[in-house]
């Protein structure tokens, strides 16, 4: 039994990240596959923000949340600028990702380097760099993320993603995923649009670092890495462009099923790559592509296994 | 009614060493409807392009409601008040007919994110009312029956007036129209003419179109004035009858004999 919580727990933390990479690849037309960096910078900001300073730990979620939403600015306003996308912009992301990661990687060095400093600012800085503890990890962190704090963010994080995707916002960001040309002519500030996204989509995978930390109680570099930008996206791209509820099931898919499959774990990304090319040749927009969450699909379920019990609603 | 809306002076843009638009100068007042036309490649569409500012000039100016426009983006153009339909039907492919005019009602958010995420009784009133309008337009047009069709799906002709719908929705005071009769036959052209009779009728925009299908255009501006463009350069400005019969505007579309041959293409 905590076998299975565990993975509904990696699943939901999963899918939160994942909405936020619906939100700028599904809705916005924006790939990333950078969003590790995202979870990161949320994640040992979060961590910090417990550990150093005692903020309360749903608090300290959504400031690294926030952290690293107004990080995303860093990379987001000059790709915006330049009107960087497509591979371009993916590239981009990427970049950014990595060098976070491998920043992280050298905090214990850096804050070494700075322990001779003498002003106050410095020992502090240093002091923080080393607790990080570069490629060790950042440990000792406590272990409050449990399976009611997942399902409760996923629930919010799925609520508020629909309330944003079905807003002017949202309807702008749609606009500009189709034609990004006809949408400027019709009035949308590409560069805010845009920007607004990112920042949503990055405040989504900093909390989604944040919980990881929290369940973990330790936090390193390596948990950050390429392969968690590329599973979020392939979740994403199965799951289907323009829906939450295609990322939301296939991100559960991804993640729980190479759990339970332990032994077959690493054939995953090879499998990936062939479910990428069928993907891409027969249903390009993804498994649930252009389907909004709607729960009538449980009716008609709930109508076809039941069938014989209930009376079926009338054909429609 | 005669204030000048529009004003567009000594334009000029090059394309490395091609010179697409050379010299243009026109002016427009409130409320008038005229028509743009000239032989392919005379820089039509790149002077809509260059109002709406999909590129920049290399000289000239151009004055909207008394102020310069160069350098604005598109988006900041369109909220002056200039709207814009495309030669190559550019709408919204997988949003329904409805959506994409919705579009161009929000396309400026109309409630701040925060009351996006918790839909505040103002935020869910402006969407009624959102909804309401982009109702009305549909109607207008006569989509209403086709509201929930997704844009790629429809036939041509429609599309057409469905990017009209469109750019009305972000209320705009000169409208740009460009070719909306093109690959229509006689009857979807007679249909068309009538329609944007009543758009100009009622809804009092200031009208720019261009237009290879003399029919429509000839009816359009029958009480106005036509501009020809050929090769960049203001070739005649003239009532219907007098381009008509304007050697000039002859010429630039037929050709003229050299040398006793005849080189017409027409």
């Amino acid at each position: 039994m905590g076998y299975l919580i565990a993975i509904v727990i990696l699943c939901g933390i999963n899918i939160v990240a994942a909405l936020g990479v619906a939100i700028l690849t599904g809705y916005t037309g924006l790939f990333t596959i950078g969003h590790a960096g995202f979870m990161a910078l949320g994640g040992y900001m979060s961590a910090i923000m417990v550990k150093e300073l005692n903020v309360p730990y749903p608090l300290a979620l959504l400031i690294g949340g926030a952290f690293a939403g107004i990080c995303s600015f860093i990379i987001g306003y000059p790709a915006f600028r330049s009107r960087l996308r497509g591979d371009y912009f993916a590239i981009a992301t990427l970049g950014f990702s990595e060098a976070i990661r491998l920043l992280l990687n050298n905090t214990r060095g850096l804050g070494q380097s700075l322990q001779d400093s003498t002003s106050s600012f410095g020992q502090g800085a240093s002091s923080l760099l080393i607790k990080l503890g570069g490629a060790f990890g950042y440990m000792n962190l406590p272990n409050v993320t449990n399976v009611w704090v997942v399902v409760v963010t996923v629930a919010l994080a799925m609520f508020f993603a629909h309330m944003y995707v079905t807003s002017q916002y949202g309807k702008n960001s749609i606009a500009i995923s189709q034609d990004e040309v006809a949408a400027e002519m019709m009035g949308v500030n590409l560069l805010k649009t845009k920007l607004i996204s990112l920042f949503i989509s990055a405040f989504y995978a900093g909390v989604a670092g944040g919980l990881l930390g929290f369940y973990f109680a330790y936090l390193s570099p390596s948990l950050f890495t390429i392969t968690k930008s590329s599973d979020l996206l392939a979740a994403v791209v199965f799951g289907g462009i323009q829906s939450l509820i295609g990322p939301f099931i296939t991100a559960f898919v991804l993640i729980g099923v190479p759990e339970l499959l332990r032994t077959f774990a690493e054939w995953r990304l090879i499998i990936y790559g062939f479910l990428f090319v069928i993907v891409m040749i027969f249903r390009p927009q993804g498994l649930l592509g252009y389907v909004e969450m709607n729960f009538s699909f449980l009716g008609r379920w709930w109508n076809a296994i039941f069938r014989r019990k209930h009376t079926p609603s009338q054909k429609g | 009614m005669s204030e000048e809306i529009l004003s567009i002076k000594n334009l000029t843009v090059d394309f490395g060493g091609v010179r697409a638009v050379n010299d243009v100068s026109l002016s427009l007042r409130k409320g008038e409807f005229i028509g743009l036309i000239g032989p392919n490649g005379a820089g039509k569409t790149t002077i809509f392009n260059l109002i709406t500012n999909a590129f920049q000039p290399t000289s000239g100016e151009i004055i909207f409601k008394g102020q310069s426009i160069l350098g604005k983006s598109p988006d900041q153009i369109c909220r002056l008040g200039i709207s814009r339909t495309f030669q190559n039907i550019r709408l919204f492919p997988q949003m329904t007919a409805y959506e994409n005019v919705e579009l161009g009602l929000h396309s400026t958010p109309r409630y701040s994110l925060a009351e996006a995420f918790i839909r505040t009784p103002r935020a869910a009133r402006i969407e009624a009312e959102t909804r309401k309008r982009a109702h009305e337009l549909l109607e207008m047009v006569n989509l209403s029956q086709h509201a929930n069709a997704r844009a790629s799906s429809l036939p041509y002709g429609l599309q057409r007036r469905l990017e009209l719908a469109r750019a009305m929705a972000t209320s705009p005071e000169l409208l740009l129209l460009d070719e909306p009769a093109a690959g229509m036959n006689e009857d979807e052209c007679k249909e068309l003419v009538q329609l944007i009779r009543q758009i100009h009728n009622t809804m009092g925009y200031t009208m720019i179109m261009i237009e290879h299908h003399m029919n429509v255009v000839m009816d359009l501006c029958r009480d106005s004035l036509i501009y020809v463009l050929n090769l960049g350069s203001l070739l005649a400005v003239g009532s219907p009858a007098e381009i008509q019969n304007n050697p000039d505007v002859i010429r630039a579309y037929l050709g003229e004999r050299k040398n006793g041959r005849d080189n017409a293409h027409a």
